[in-house]
């Protein structure tokens, strides 16, 4: 029996698409939510801002989606495992807590040697995080090769802190209270 | 006697009473019969006195009781509207995809068309001039449908997502009086060089054709301002207020854009060609039809296999803008949510040259007599097959807890080296090199060059494509011992290398083959009939390529309407995974197909002989005489 042409054509379309939709199928699946808007209470401990910086870095903040921690060889941006110790003489006259608030409000104004610049501004879209998830992600980053010590009430030169200065001078970890209600605090 | 006269004169008397009463009589019952079947009001009992049944009460207070609820609420404009069962972002997906898979083949046809009416010009072959003509004449009912998916399009963006529609038309505002011009101008040149064929002198034509492809392409780049500024915005605020429209248009990936869909429109456009001509072979009854169509898919296929050939280059400028733009857009693209994206893209990809070198290797057979250089293609096959295999090696594989264990880690501690760029840049270099060589192959077969420095000639061309495979493999294994800094350039010079050894080998085979003796002539039209489901198979993975590519094109922004401006807020704002996107793919694909299909079929009406000489000639033959269709 002779099948007609425009049947064997069709079913050439039909069995060739059919299999790239196969080949998708084989892939990994996953689906990619929009980062849910995290509620932070103004009591947080330092303890449970590691966790949510942590979450900050995974979700929201794209940090994880360069940036490795503990991997080694041929990387596009820098590992961040032992970050909290490099950071407190990385630049000299900035502390840990003012060289990583540097580096994520003002991503492009120090690039660690060997790499490109390259990363979002952390408080802009399409980053876009608060004053307060950001001291998370600072909280979480000193217990990578450190102890961690903000609070919420850490003061910095991008938050209304003291402008960059030798860490003598600086906001210290666990610094002053604030002198306003928070900006970022939500409901 | 007297009886008689009174006789005669009573029905002389009797006769006109007798006519007046039938008169009567008959309107009488004329008009009996018209009150008894004329159309009558039926009785209605006025408002007032009929009965209210406690459903009629309950359904008029619910009426009145919605508008005065309508009255009350104060107009809100919708930020969004939904399509019931597949979803807005689907519906608009899927309409988007079919628009810009007919304005490909629109913008793609005249310009080769165009590029074979001047061949034609020059040679003086009217073989070329046919097949043009050939060409153009699925262009007419293609134009009407990309204009139709077009205004379908914007319609379901004013509806489906009116408020972020109104953004965009605030900033592009400027730009629609000259898209209108333009397509003014361009129904103009359509029409006139497909009507006008034969009609004019050859430039005259030659300069419509000229016109319809410029038009064409500033259609395309306006309309490409629009979809680009949505992944890379520029010329606004942060808020989004406009401060430079042209800022806006020259956004980071336009001109990218621009020159990577110029390209992929031409070797789609081809490989959809060469799936007409492939259909019409297989359909065709003569030895001279089967010629023309195996000759008219060999020039579609040569064409979309040309244009193919450079287009991975156009896609690295664009990826270099998109990183260029934001780091971490680039990083979604390639190491994030669409990292396995781009596996699917190599098993397409993959296909494509498999399926073109197989095509080729085919076309050796047209040539009369055994042809040496067939003996090579199993290198050649090896080399493809090898490629194929680092480009579709994922960086990170899925497997098990266990398993991730023993590897230590997400990626195999020996595959996983042919994850990266820098193979992945290798194998599609020599993938590139390899088809081009394919390609060279063929041209030679049944030739012989005859210049004096034949020899030399054949030397130098070895020795070019053995420099460029040897740069590209050692900038490839460079690249893994390497700061990021220096690997990322690295493409450039490999990307190079395959640009320049392209090139030159060409030139020196146009001389070389110049006044070449011919051990074999080609027969057009002896080709194994596979070779023509090779062409359908290759349109149908270029289509379903520009489906997939055009997901990752929109799907980056992930949810955002415009990146970092404008978020999206709607129920689609998620990613889907890559099983559902591929499943939209297909089906979007089946339903062009099923539309060119109807083009086809409309524009073979175009050649068939009308109903009436066609009934003439069924008759003629029923009576013995000759067929004259």
């Amino acid at each position: 029996m002779k099948i007609p042409l425009l049947l064997r054509v069709g079913f050439l379309v039909l069995a060739t698409t059919a299999f790239y939709t196969y080949v998708g199928q084989m892939v990994p699946q996953k689906e990619v939510l929009p980062p849910a808007e995290i509620v932070l209470r103004t009591d947080l401990t330092t303890g449970e801002m590691v966790k949510v910086g942590r979450e900050i870095m995974e979700g929201k903040g794209l940090c994880l989606t360069c940036h490795t921690i503990g991997s080694s060889g041929a990387l596009r941006f820098p590992d961040l495992a032992g970050v909290a110790a490099r950071a407190k003489t990385r630049e000299p006259g900035l502390s840990d807590v003012q060289y990583f608030a540097r580096s994520i409000y003002e991503p492009n104004a120090f690039i660690v040697p060997g790499f490109n610049p390259g990363m979002p501004v952390g408080n802009k879209p399409p980053v876009g995080l608060t004053d307060q998830e950001i001291l998370c992600v600072i909280a979480y980053l000193q217990t990578l090769g450190g102890t961690p010590t903000v609070t919420l009430q850490t003061k910095h030169q991008y938050n209304a802190g003291t402008p960059a200065a030798p860490p003598s001078q600086g906001a210290s970890p666990g610094g002053t209270q604030p002198e306003a209600p928070l900006k970022g605090e939500k409901r | 006697m007297s009886n008689g006269v009174m006789n005669r004169k009573a029905l002389v008397l009797l006769g006109p009473v007798a006519g007046i009463v039938m008169f009567v009589a008959v309107v009488w019952m004329a008009t009996v019969f018209v009150r008894q079947f004329e159309y009558r009001e039926p009785y209605r009992a006025p408002a007032a006195t009929a009965d209210a049944t406690p459903r009629a009460e309950g359904l008029a207070a619910e009426r009145a009781a919605a508008e005065t609820r309508a009255r009350a609420t104060p107009y809100v404009e919708a930020e969004y509207r939904t399509v019931p069962v597949v979803g807005s972002r689907v519906a608009i997906w899927s309409v988007a995809q079919l628009h810009l898979l007919f304005a490909a083949f629109v913008l793609a046809v005249p310009l080769f068309a165009f590029i074979i009416e001047v061949i034609g010009y020059k040679t003086g072959d009217l073989r070329y001039d046919r097949l043009a003509h050939e060409f153009t004449k699925l262009l007419s009912v293609s134009f009407s449908l990309t204009a139709t998916f077009g205004a379908f399009l914007t319609f379901m963006l004013i509806i489906l997502y009116p408020k972020f529609t109104n953004y965009l038309m605030s900033v592009f505002s400027p730009t629609f009086l000259p898209y209108v011009l333009l397509f003014f101008a361009e129904a103009f040149f359509l029409y006139t060089y497909y009507y006008g064929w034969g009609k004019f002198r050859p430039l005259v034509h030659l300069g419509l054709g000229l016109g319809l492809n410029l038009v064409g392409t500033a259609i395309m780049m306006i309309a490409n301002a629009w979809l680009t500024f949505m992944t890379s915005p520029r010329g606004i605020s942060d808020q989004g207020a406009v401060i430079s429209v042209w800022d806006a248009v020259t956004n980071y990936t336009w001109m990218p854009i621009n020159i990577h869909r110029f390209i992929a429109n031409i070797a789609f456009g081809g490989s959809v060609a060469a799936a007409y001509a492939a259909f019409k072979f297989l359909q065709a009854e003569t030895d001279d039809e089967r010629a023309h169509y195996d000759w008219m898919g060999y020039i579609g296929n040569f064409v979309a296999i040309g244009a193919f050939l450079p287009l991975p280059f156009a896609g690295y400028y664009l990826a270099k803008e998109i990183y260029a733009f934001s780091q971490t857009l680039g990083l979604t693209m390639m190491g994030g949510a669409f990292s396995w994206l781009f596996i699917i893209q190599a098993v397409l990809i993959g296909n494509l040259f498999l399926a073109a070198n197989y095509y080729l290797w085919l076309g050796m057979g047209r040539v009369e007599g055994v042809q040496p250089l067939q003996k090579v293609i199993k290198y050649l096959l090896v080399a493809i097959t090898l490629c194929f295999m680092v480009w579709a090696t994922p960086r990170s594989i899925v497997a098990t807890v266990s398993e991730l264990r023993a590897m230590g880690g997400g990626a195999h501690p020996v595959l996983g080296y042919l994850g990266v760029m820098s193979a992945k840049n290798t194998a599609v270099n020599i993938l590139i090199l390899t088809t081009f060589m394919s390609f060279l192959l063929y041209r030679r077969t049944g030739k012989v060059a005859t210049v004096r420095w034949a020899k030399t000639g054949h030397s130098a061309q070895l020795a070019i494509f053995a420099a460029a495979a040897f740069i590209v493999i050692f900038l490839g294994i460079y690249g893994y011992f390497v700061e990021a800094t220096v690997r990322i350039r690295l493409s450039v010079p490999q990307v190079s290398s395959v640009l320049i050894a392209m090139v030159s080998i060409t030139a020196i085979d146009l001389f070389l083959f110049r006044g070449a003796a011919r051990t074999g002539e080609v027969r057009w039209g002896k080709i194994p009939l596979i070779s023509q489901y090779v062409l359908i198979f290759i349109a149908v993975t270029f289509t379903w390529l520009m489906g997939l590519m055009g997901y990752v094109r929109s799907g980056l922004r992930q949810h955002w309407h415009v990146y970092g401006v404008i978020r999206d807020q709607s129920v689609d704002a998620f990613t889907p995974t890559l099983g559902f996107a591929t499943k939209v793919v297909s089906v979007t694909v089946l339903e062009f197909f099923l539309l060119i299909a109807f083009v086809f079929w409309i524009t073979s009406l175009h050649d068939r002989p009308d109903v009436q000489r066609r009934s003439k000639a069924i008759d003629q033959t029923r009576k013995g005489g000759a067929e004259v269709i």
